[in-house]
């Protein structure tokens, strides 16, 4: 089984808004020293499954990035983690594309790159928070997409039985492949590289592509980014006091008696 | 043609509540562009939701069909893409939902124009639409131009207030032929094991509990409180992640937003992405031992100290208060 996974770079989710920075325009976040990026949680889950296929399967999974040059980073990590190439689109005019934008570099990656039976990604990016691009990605593929999946129940490499959540539990499809899935953060525990990974990782050439080795033609965005504006919080609970964690917590229910909850 | 379309959201058969509020943001940008405000309903059998879907729509779109339920994304993309040749719109809104999430990006796509999803804040310049959207977990907003034809935007529930009911001018049945089947089949759809107490989702009363907890062995803390206090059981992503509980009772960006009276937050750290989910709660509690942590900066009212001590003594004393 032959599978793509789109890995995107992102600013690390777990920094409080109180660390954040932007850039100068005031359109893009940067990392604060001494925090670097990281690959995207769901593409992280996404990769995990590619490799568990793989092992089950046989065949290939291919890492594709679009970033700057120090996505490098998440693509390695993404070969010392198993997968067996990856390559990384970094045209500085696709860097503040829109989801179209990239979703249609990503497809015109993936068809230089080959055939494929599966394309894994993301079911959003923790920066956009936007789950919109593994869409433009599957249109532009024309194959079919389903997301959030928690689980692959059955594969026979022709066609996957999958569990997409819905409100209240998942819905059970059956889906053809070829196909796109966006992962969500309950099908597994991403793997920790394994040391001969590393060392893979560190020999690896991941190649960059530009536009033009794509033949992308510029579009105009459908959407622009105009600011990011940090949204801080300040406030500060009023603390139940108690000589114990059980007075507390007494204190608590009469607290919410008097306020008229209980 | 023109006009401000918006998409109600039909849950089994009944409209879902935030489609009022969809109807509000959508009424605003029709009064600005000077555009008719239109709905639409996609489902089963829509009788009653189209009667509550008092949006003061000029003109009602009802796509009826067996198919619809339960939701696949082939159907109803297929249903969205007639109602929208039939009117063509200028802007279209939909709910925020786990659905949408799936079908309107591709929505997008396929007409290929611009969408931004989970907006908190509408309007319209000249003819732009400009809108709010919560990015990197909620600790940051952004501000977005969107173009095309016509622009998609789907809405954060519990930001805008239900409209003011006042029925469509008149409503329009939509035929739209069972979309051929596809490379993606449903084989069955499979309903959480249903929780005692109320819905995550409508609950007054939400307790929720962390990683904090320690372990699935605690979590009967977390439950033995909701049952005292009469309130459904919420938690954070780890705890789901790790299988503690279904997800369906995930609360934050990825799982439910909810909208209670009162939501205590056991052993949850307090990161945006959680926070994302509860913002339009009304009172919020933290009971967390580290006195730093980022929940107290949200919660009204807190409590420091280990959750396996102060749980056990506080739904004691809410028992008590509540057979008093
Ligand atoms: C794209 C994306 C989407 C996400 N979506 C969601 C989402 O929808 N919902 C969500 O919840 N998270 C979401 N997350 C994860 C989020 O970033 C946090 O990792 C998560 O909310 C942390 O869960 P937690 O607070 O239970 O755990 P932790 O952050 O580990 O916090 C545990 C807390 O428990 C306290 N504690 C420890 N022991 C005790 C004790 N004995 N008594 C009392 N307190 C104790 C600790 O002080 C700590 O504050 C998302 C992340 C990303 C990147
Ligand atoms: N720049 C990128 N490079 C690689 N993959 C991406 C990129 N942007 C988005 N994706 C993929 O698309 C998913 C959804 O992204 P988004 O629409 O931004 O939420 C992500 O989880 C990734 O798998």
């Amino acid at each position: 089984m032959n599978i793509v996974v789109t890995i995107k770079q992102v600013a690390d989710p777990n920094i409080p808004p109180s660390h954040i920075q932007l850039d100068p325009s005031g359109k893009r976040i940067v990392s604060p020293f001494g925090i670097p990026p990281v690959m995207n949680g769901y593409d992280a889950n996404a990769l995990e499954e590619a490799l568990r296929l793989k092992e089950k399967h046989g065949g290939k999974v291919t890492a594709l990035g679009l970033g700057d040059d120090s996505s490098r980073e998440s693509l390695k990590r993404a070969i010392a983690m198993g997968a067996d190439t990856a390559m990384l689109i970094n045209d500085p005019d696709l860097l503040n594309a829109d989801s179209a934008g990239v979703g249609r570099a990503l497809a015109a990656a993936i068809r230089k790159i080959g055939s494929f039976d599966l394309i894994l990604c993301g079911r959003q990016a923790s920066d956009t928070d936007g789950g919109q691009v593994l869409h433009w990605l599957a249109e532009a593929l024309d194959v079919a997409a389903v997301t959030p999946v928690a689980k692959i129940e059955s594969d026979d490499g022709k066609q996957l039985t999958v569990h997409r959540l819905v409100e209240e539990g998942y819905q059970r499809l059956r889906v053809e492949l070829p196909a796109l899935l966006g992962v969500s953060s309950e099908i597994n525990e991403p793997r920790f590289p394994p040391m001969r990974g590393t060392m893979a990782a560190g020999r690896a050439m991941i190649p960059g592509w530009k536009a033009s080795d794509l033949g992308l033609q510029p579009s105009a965005a459908k959407v622009e980014l105009r600011n990011l504006q940090i949204q801080l919080r300040t406030s500060k609970a009023e603390l139940i006091a108690g000589s114990s964690p059980a007075e507390q917590g007494t204190a608590l229910a009469d607290k919410l008696h008097e306020l008229g909850f209980i | 043609m023109a006009g401000v379309l918006v998409f109600g959201d039909v849950i089994g058969g009944a409209l879902a509540p935030a489609s009022l509020e969809v109807a509000t943001a959508g009424a605003a940008l029709a009064a600005a562009l000077g555009e008719p405000l239109l709905g639409a309903l996609v489902g089963d059998n829509l009788k009653s939701a189209a009667e509550q879907f008092r949006g003061g729509f000029s003109s009602l779109y009802l796509v009826e069909g067996k198919h619809y339920r339960p939701y696949t994304a082939q159907a109803s993309l297929a249903a969205a893409q007639a109602v929208i040749a039939a009117c063509a719109p200028s802007v279209v809104l939909f709910c925020h939902t786990p659905e949408t999430r799936e079908w309107v990006p591709r929505l997008a796509a396929r007409l290929d124009t611009g969408l931004v999803t989970d907006c908190t804040v509408l309007s319209v310049e000249g003819k732009d639409l400009v809108v709010n959207k919560p990015v990197y977990g909620g600790g940051v907003m952004g501000e977005f131009v969107v173009r095309g034809t016509p622009r998609l935007a789907t809405v954060r529930a519990a930001i805008f207030e239900a409209c003011a009911a006042s029925a469509a001018a008149q409503t329009i049945a939509v035929d739209v032929p069972v979309p051929a089947p596809g490379k993606v089949t449903l084989i069955d759809q499979v309903e959480a094991a249903a929780t005692a107490g109320p819905k995550l989702k409508d609950a007054k009363i939400i307790v929720s509990g962390g990683r904090g907890l320690g372990g699935k062995d605690n979590w009967h803390f977390i439950e033995e409180t909701a049952t005292a206090l009469g309130a459904a059981v919420g938690c954070s992503r780890p705890v789901a992640d790790s299988g503690w509980v279904p997800s369906s009772h995930q609360v934050g960006l990825s799982g439910t937003c909810v909208t209670p009276d009162l939501y205590v937050a056991v052993g949850i750290s307090g990161a945006v992405q959680h926070l994302a989910g509860i913002s339009a709660a009304k009172t919020v509690v933290a009971i967390n031992n580290d006195a730093e942590a980022d929940i107290f900066t949200r919660a009204n009212y807190g409590v420091v100290g280990d959750c396996r001590e102060v749980l056990p003594a506080f739904a004691a004393r809410v028992k008590q208060l509540r057979s008093s």
